[in-house]
């Protein structure tokens, strides 16, 4: 017994010297969105995340004046919600609140080329994003457009019928795994480009 | 006129007929009893956890951490450490947040740790709140309160005292600290019914005089100094969490989801719930398939005996047609008696899924906590019937299209 202390203290100092970060990074589905869609009384709150990949097409830090005029042209985009995720005119529903960023996940080079090693085993999931000549993707790690917004609806339990137009405005998108709470629970949904709309009406 | 003819024609030949329509009876009683257990199976799980915003777990995936939280299937990777745990409570969003902890047994019964706001907060089948039937809510640090099953199959009152078993499949019991039955809960039909329920200070107290999950021989603390002893635990296996608008789930589930000190995973109940259905799709298509084949075999068997009876019929074919009838009428009356063994097959099937729903219905809540409900046919069930007696009449027009072109020359002719 008292000869496992050593050895055991050993390990712990060993660990100690590595363990003062944390390293955590989230999944990251080049195609693949996600929409959280919360209902509550009268109001309606959204909450979308996805790749910049689907979104303006690149991951790298825009330097070029094209590549930011993308980008700004993509969060102001984004920030017209009623524009990307149609409602039915029955629910009568205006924007209280709007806000979309552009966010970059702050992995180190090495992180960034494990990430897309795992990637490209995936498969066609990089159908649209070609890595022999995007160099710059995998110095500067993933990027993710994050965009919330707050609805009010005169009437929300019309709003069963969402006309996703957000992939007619990004072609690169494919998909987008969505979350909805209302007073029935909570479910997900997969919303693809093949039939862009959502049927909440099991949920009300 | 026809249908007399029919019927007289299958009494003619009850046995073969009882027979035929005994295989598609049973067929359509599976087909239609695997489909009530699949919804029931659905619905109950469906109805065990409801009003919980979140579920807060080690971060593992979603399917096991509502697994092993809310119906004791399977084991969690982690554990929830208690300041993480406090961390979360301490957020603004939280309405409230009820503990979990798993990991002893009473017998075959899993032993949940947890506080008295699991009472009020834990709500099942749309909303419905936990009540006792007898006894009350655990006051000291050795009550529990027991699930409906539990109190059942063990035949246990209030007042009973009860032995907790470390670990789940162990022989090494908490002997020192003998727990007492201070309530038993009313039958819920959710996993609850199979769960003893004790405080979460008392999981700690049984744990008093172990270390690395052995006892230490020869030390007992007795029950009043751990009474006395502050119970924290060092770490929970899960938690509860209600928020207090809708609005902000999301945005809690993301922040515990990227809290940076602890690997944790929050899930939403419904969304767990949907993903599990995903992966037993699959097998739930197989099974409905495979019952299917079933009623599909039944219904070819039954193809099988009328052409065979074709060969005896011959004469009686022949007879009919030198009386005036037409070849039509030859091929209709035998599509009728298909369809009339079809319809008395699925008759009876349906008279059997009743009968064995009646006889199992209780066995099967007790042996695996399903709730099999006994409601008159849906809608769907009727179409099944319906398809049934259709496809019946269908498969029948093989044999008898042979009858139709066979009928006058064939009976006609003396053979040797």
């Amino acid at each position: 017994m008292t000869r496992l202390v050593p050895t055991a203290l050993i390990i712990l100092t060993a660990s100690a010297a590595t363990a003062d970060e944390t390293r955590q990074l989230d999944a990251h589905e080049h195609g693949v969105g996600q929409l959280n869609i919360a209902f509550d009384g009268d109001q309606i709150a959204m909450e979308l995340h996805a790749p910049g990949a689907d979104i303006v097409g690149f991951e790298y830090t825009a330097e070029s004046a094209e590549d930011r005029g993308l980008v700004d042209a993509a969060v102001a985009t984004l920030a017209r919600p009623l524009d990307l995720f149609a409602l039915p005119a029955a629910a009568g529903c205006s924007v209280v609140q709007a806000s979309a960023s552009l966010e970059s996940e702050e992995a180190n080079d090495e992180h960034g080329h494990e990430d897309h090693a795992e990637h490209e085993e995936e498969g066609d999931d990089h159908a649209e994003h070609d890595h022999e000549d995007e160099h710059h993707a995998e110095e500067d790690g993933h990027t993710e457009f994050h965009a919330e917004y707050l609805l009010n609806c005169a009437n929300p339990a019309q709003a069963t019928l969402i006309d996703f137009a957000y992939f007619d405005a990004f072609p690169n998108a494919l998909e987008l795994e969505v979350q909805v709470i209302t007073d029935r629970g909570a479910t997900a949904f997969e919303v693809e480009r093949d039939a862009p709309v959502l049927d909440l009406r099991d949920m009300f | 006129m026809m249908l007399r003819l029919c019927l007289g024609s299958l009494m003619a030949r009850a046995l073969t007929v009882a027979m035929t329509i005994v295989a598609i009876a049973l067929s359509v009683a599976l087909f239609l009893g695997v489909e009530k257990v699949r919804t029931g199976a659905k619905a109950s799980f469906a109805d065990t956890i409801s009003g919980t915003d979140l579920i807060v777990g080690a971060r593992s995936g979603s399917v096991q951490l509502l697994l092993y939280s809310v119906f004791r299937i399977g084991n969690a990777t982690n554990n929830l450490t208690w300041a993480s745990y406090q961390d979360i409570a301490a957020r603004p969003e939280v309405d409230w947040i009820v503990p979990i902890s798993l990991g002893d047994s009473h017998r075959q019964f899993r032993v949940m740790g947890t506080s008295t706001a699991f009472f009020e907060r834990y709500k099942y089948r749309a909303g419905q709140s936990l009540a006792v039937e007898k006894g009350a809510i655990m006051d000291d640090l050795f009550d529990t309160v027991i699930g409906a099953d539990v109190a059942a199959t063990l035949s246990y009152a209030v007042g009973d005292p009860i032995v907790v078993a470390h670990g789940l499949a162990s022989f090494v019991e908490h002997e020192d600290q003998p727990f007492r039955v201070s309530g038993i809960l009313e039958k819920t039909g959710t996993p609850v019914d199979r769960t003893v329920i004790v405080s979460l200070e008392a999981i700690e107290a049984i744990h008093v005089d172990w270390q690395s999950g052995a006892k230490i021989p020869g030390q007992s603390t007795p029950a009043d100094v751990i009474r006395q002893m502050e119970l924290e635990p060092i770490a929970v296996t899960a938690a509860l969490v209600g928020v207090k608008s809708r609005l902000q789930v999301f945005g809690l589930q993301r922040a515990i989801n990227e809290y940076p000190q602890e690997p944790l995973l929050a899930i939403l109940p419904g969304v767990a719930l949907q993903e599990l259905w995903q992966i037993v799709g699959i097998a739930e298509t197989a099974l409905i398939a495979v019952s299917a084949m079933v009623v599909v075999t039944a219904l070819i068997g039954m193809m099988a005996t009328i052409f065979s009876s074709l060969n005896e019929r011959r004469r009686e074919m022949a007879i009919f047609r030198a009386m005036g009838a037409r070849p039509r009428v030859i091929l209709s009356l035998l599509v009728l008696e298909a369809a009339l063994m079809a319809a008395l097959g699925a008759v009876i099937g349906l008279a059997l899924l009743y009968a064995g729903l009646f006889v199992a219905q209780p066995l099967v809540d007790a042996t695996f906590g399903l709730w099999l409900p006994i409601e008159p046919p849906s809608l769907r069930e009727f179409w099944v019937l319906l398809g049934v007696v259709a496809a019946g009449a269908i498969v029948s027009l093989v044999p008898a299209f042979r009858a139709y072109r066979m009928s006058l020359a064939d009976g006609m002719m003396v053979r040797i």
